[in-house]
Order: C-alpha cells, then structure tokens, then sequence
C-alpha cells in the first residue's frame, strides 16, 4: 500500500483538507505549517501501520486522531525554539477527532488562504494545498513550475499569515463583503485552470475541477457566504464540468463543443447549474460572473450545437462586454455574432480585436479567424491563421486539433 | 440513555504544572481518557475553557451587574467541560471517576441535563 494506490491518495487528499482545518480552528492558522506536517506525519503512519494491521473500519477517524497526536508531539518539539503553548496542548486534549470536515471549519481555512495581505497566485496555491490536499507536485505542475519553487512559495504565504496574528473564523458581514471576492477568485482560478491545462499533457486536469466544484457548492451551503454572486461561479462550474465527458475521446484527443456528444454531458450537473443559477438572480448587481453562467446555460441547454439560441448568447456577450470588455470576452463575442449574423460579421469583429494586447499570443484568436476565413472559402488565410495558432502557447491536445485544422486547409 | 454534565473544576491557588513535559503528560492522558469514552460511544460533547476567571452577571437593583468571575470569591475555576451519556448518576460517577482530572487535584461537578 503506497501513496501510488488511487484509493488511498484520493483518501489522503480528502482527508488532508478537513483535518488541517479541524487542526486549524484548535491550533490557529498561525500554525498551518505545523498542522500541515502532522497531517503528512498521520499519512506516514497509516501507510506503515495499515498494511500490517488492516485498514481501519473508519479510516477518517484513525487519521485525524494520528494527525492530532503528531501535533502535539511537534508543539512540544516546537518548545524548544518558543515556549510551550500549553493552552493549545490542552485544547487538543479535549478536542473530538470526529468533527473534522465541518463546513464552518472549511470556509474559515478558505479565509485564511484567501487573506488579502497574500498575492492571488499564492491564495490559490494555498487553497490548493491546504483546503484541497494537492501535492506540491502537482500543484507545480498545474503552474508550470518546479516543486521546490512551490514548497518555497507556500513557506513564505504561511510566514505571512503567521505574522498576521489572524483569528481562525469566517469573517463578519462588514469584512465578509470585501473578502468573498477573493475566494470566489481563487475557485474560478482552480476551475480554470483544471479545466484547460498549459503547454503538454492532459486537457484538463479533473480533480481541480472537481475540487472547484466542491468548494463552489459548499460556499452556496453557508449562510454567511451564500451570496447570488457565489450561486453564479456555482452555476458556472456546474455547466463547464458537466461537459467533462464528452471533451475528449479516449486517446485524450479534444473534442471541441460542435462534435460533442451531448448524450455525454452530466444532466444532473446541469440541473444544478440551473438551480444555481436561479438562486443568483438574488444578488444586488449583475456580475461578469452571472453572464458566464447565462452564457454557459444557453449552451447548456442546447439539445444540439444547431440548435443553439446564438441571438440570446451574442445579447448576453454584450452585456458582458460592457462590464469585462477584455480580449479574451470579445473574442468569444465575435464568435457568438459570427454564428449568428454571419462569418463575415464575426471576422469585422476580430479583425478589429487584433490590435489588443496580447491576442496575438492567444492561439483561440488566430483558431478562430481560421475557422471564419474557412467558411468564407479562403483556404489561404485560413491556412495562415491555423499557423499562427500553432505559434502560440497551448498543450498537447490543442496542438493535434490545430494541426489538423491546418491540414484541411490543404 | 440520559446525559450527565461534567464540570471539571480546578483549585486556582494550588501548584500548577508547568513543564511542557508535564503538560504533555496531562494532554496525553485526557486524551487518552476521552477517546476511552468515545471509542464506548459515552462522550457526547467537551470544551476546554479559557483559563480565566470569566464574568458574573447577577441583578442589581433593577439593572444587571456584571463583575469579574468567581475567582475573587472561591479560588475556583471551571477549566473545561465533558458530556457523558450514562444510565444513572451511579454510573456517571463512575466513569466521571477515571477521568485523570481528580487525580490532577481538580474537583468534578456531574449534573443530569434534563431531556426526555
């Protein structure tokens, strides 16, 4: 039995995340580091004493009560640098290892990841670690960076909030209204980037995914977080990852939103995206967040690419151009008008997005000429475009349905 | 089964441990004692509490008069607190008389909670 067993990692990650913050409200988030090395000393023992003695009837329980007892022994190791913390010895005395995983305990650690005083990249490492379980390998990987890279990152946010002398709780409502954004940014940030990894390997990474999804929902859960806002990345999440299925073949080959089998796409996800959505009309103000959810509900609820409502989708792209009129927004704009006015509408469209920042190294731009310029039978450019796509960044999966996007313009 | 409230008092002028091995120790036995009684399916609830005196609140001519806990007037503080399902006071005792507590020098207070 070994970290390498699927069961037992999916274990360890799950459990990781809860024990931390059952760790967090008896210990205070000062001392995450500690917290998170008694967690991995739990793992330890559990990989050395389960194979001997069978795995437990409720593992969750053994390795939280491991987890607890490692703490202690390391708050006394810890003596010998600072002075014993006897109040947070005897607080781990009376604490019950079987309320580890309560929402409250969750949100709060989510808080402390999130903390303001962090920059967002190291909040959504953080929540990656110490909410979700992940690894540093994985995480580095996710980030294209190296693992020692990444230790070195999570040590220097920890030291900060070390110094914050922050309390372990979710914030109140005044300090809640200015905090909640940054969460509702790290989960769409997770999603993102589950959803469509960087150069090489997989299209997505499903567990961000799943994670971003499972953090998103228990936000709607809380009645201090439940806000329409949370209830729009909830709906979000919930049309992108119902599509999980059918994205890609079994060689891992992209299958883009035309050819998908909408036999393959999560219904019940979808329904809860729907769900979810309702609840966000509650919110004061329309949010960028409420569009991408309309606009993925449109899509959602297309029995067939054809049959899509593209007037309703190119009315809600407007909308959103008005609040969020980056590059990347009015690219998709133009593709929605395109389907709905026309290829040469949507060319107009691009063409005039060419000139912003960064669009050139944005291999959907040039992807998305190309298809236009193929309707209008201009093999040539499109050609030219196709290249140019290749020129720029994306992983593997992408890569093989450019190339082949290239070759049919033979 | 009904519940029984322990309050685990401690006398405030005696000799406190200080070490943190003695500490460790301490923790380590009511650890010990409360995964006992949860692993028996006996432990319902407990809480440390801080370690100070707390407030009083008591009526005072016709307004509420809130003054430091009681311990200017006992040298008594209720450290913590543990929940045990028991079938009568007789057994409650009995368990309640295995918790290390008593044999740290503290007093233990067992209350039935009333519910049907």
């Amino acid at each position: 039995m070994t970290r390498a067993d699927p069961l037992v990692d999916d274990l360890f990650r799950r459990e990781a995340g809860k024990i931390s913050a059952w760790l967090a409200r008896l210990l205070g988030p000062a001392r995450l580091d500690l917290i998170e090395d008694a967690v991995q000393d739990a793992f330890g023992a559990a990989l050395a004493r389960w194979p001997l003695d069978g795995v437990p009837d409720r593992p969750a329980a053994w390795l939280a009560v491991a987890a607890r007892n490692k703490a202690l022994d390391r708050l006394r190791r810890d003596a010998r640098l600072d002075p014993f913390d006897e109040g947070a010895a005897l607080r781990l005395g009376f604490s019950n290892p079987e309320q580890t995983g309560s929402l409250d305990d969750t949100l709060a650690l989510m808080f402390v990841a999130c903390h303001p005083a962090l920059d967002p990249d190291d909040q959504t490492m953080l929540t990656l670690k110490t909410v979700c379980g992940f690894g540093v390998k994985e995480i580095a990987r996710a980030y294209l960076s190296t693992p020692d890279a990444v230790t070195q990152r999570l040590v220097r946010a920890k030291r900060k909030i070390g110094g914050l002398g922050l309390r372990f709780e979710i914030p109140d409502r005044r300090e809640l209204a200015e905090r909640l954004p940054a969460l509702i940014q790290a989960i769409y940030l997770l999603f993102n980037g589950g959803y469509t990894s960087g150069e090489g390997e997989a299209l997505m990474t499903r567990e961000f995914c799943g994670e971003a999804l499972r953090l998103a929902t228990l936000l709607t859960r809380h009645p201090a977080t439940a806000s329409g806002e949370c209830h729009a990345l909830a709906a979000l999440i919930c049309f992108h990852h119902a599509r999980a299925d059918a994205r890609t073949d079994d060689k891992g080959a992209l299958i883009l939103l035309a050819a998908q089998d909408r036999g393959r796409w999560d219904r019940e996800l979808i329904a809860r995206g729907f769900a979810h959505l309702q609840a966000a009309t509650t919110a004061d103000a329309l949010s960028p967040l409420h569009l991408e959810a309309a606009i993925a509900s449109v899509h959602a609820a297309a029995p067939a690419f054809d049959a899509t409502d593209w007037r309703l989708l190119s009315h809600y792209y407007g909308m959103l151009e008005e609040l969020k009129p980056t590059p990347v927004v009015r690219l998709n704009a133009a593709i929605a008008h395109a389907h709905a006015d026309g290829p040469a509408v949507g060319l107009r469209r691009l063409d005039a997005l060419a000139a912003a920042r960064k669009i050139a190294h944005y291999a959907l731009f040039h992807a998305a000429r190309g298809d236009l310029l193929l309707k209008l039978d201009r093999k040539g450019d499109a050609a030219a475009a196709f290249a140019a796509a290749l020129n720029c960044p994306a992983n593997d999966a992408e890569r093989a349905c450019l190339a082949s996007k290239l070759q049919a313009c033979a | 089964m009904p519940s029984y409230l322990l309050l685990l008092h401690q006398i405030t002028d005696r000799p406190r441990p200080g070490s943190p091995d003695e500490i460790m120790a301490i923790t380590k036995s009511y650890m010990a004692w409360a995964d006992r009684m949860r692993a028996d399916g006996r432990l319902k609830g407990g809480e440390k509490l801080t370690a100070d005196a707390g407030k009083v609140m008591r009526p005072k001519n016709g307004r509420v008069a809130i003054t430091d806990g009681p311990y200017a007037e006992s040298k008594e503080l209720v450290g913590g607190y543990f929940i045990l399902a028991a079938k009568d006071y007789d057994e409650a005792c009995r368990l309640a008389e295995t918790c290390p507590h008593i044999g740290y020098g503290g007093n233990i207070e067992v209350r039935q909670v009333d519910q049907l």
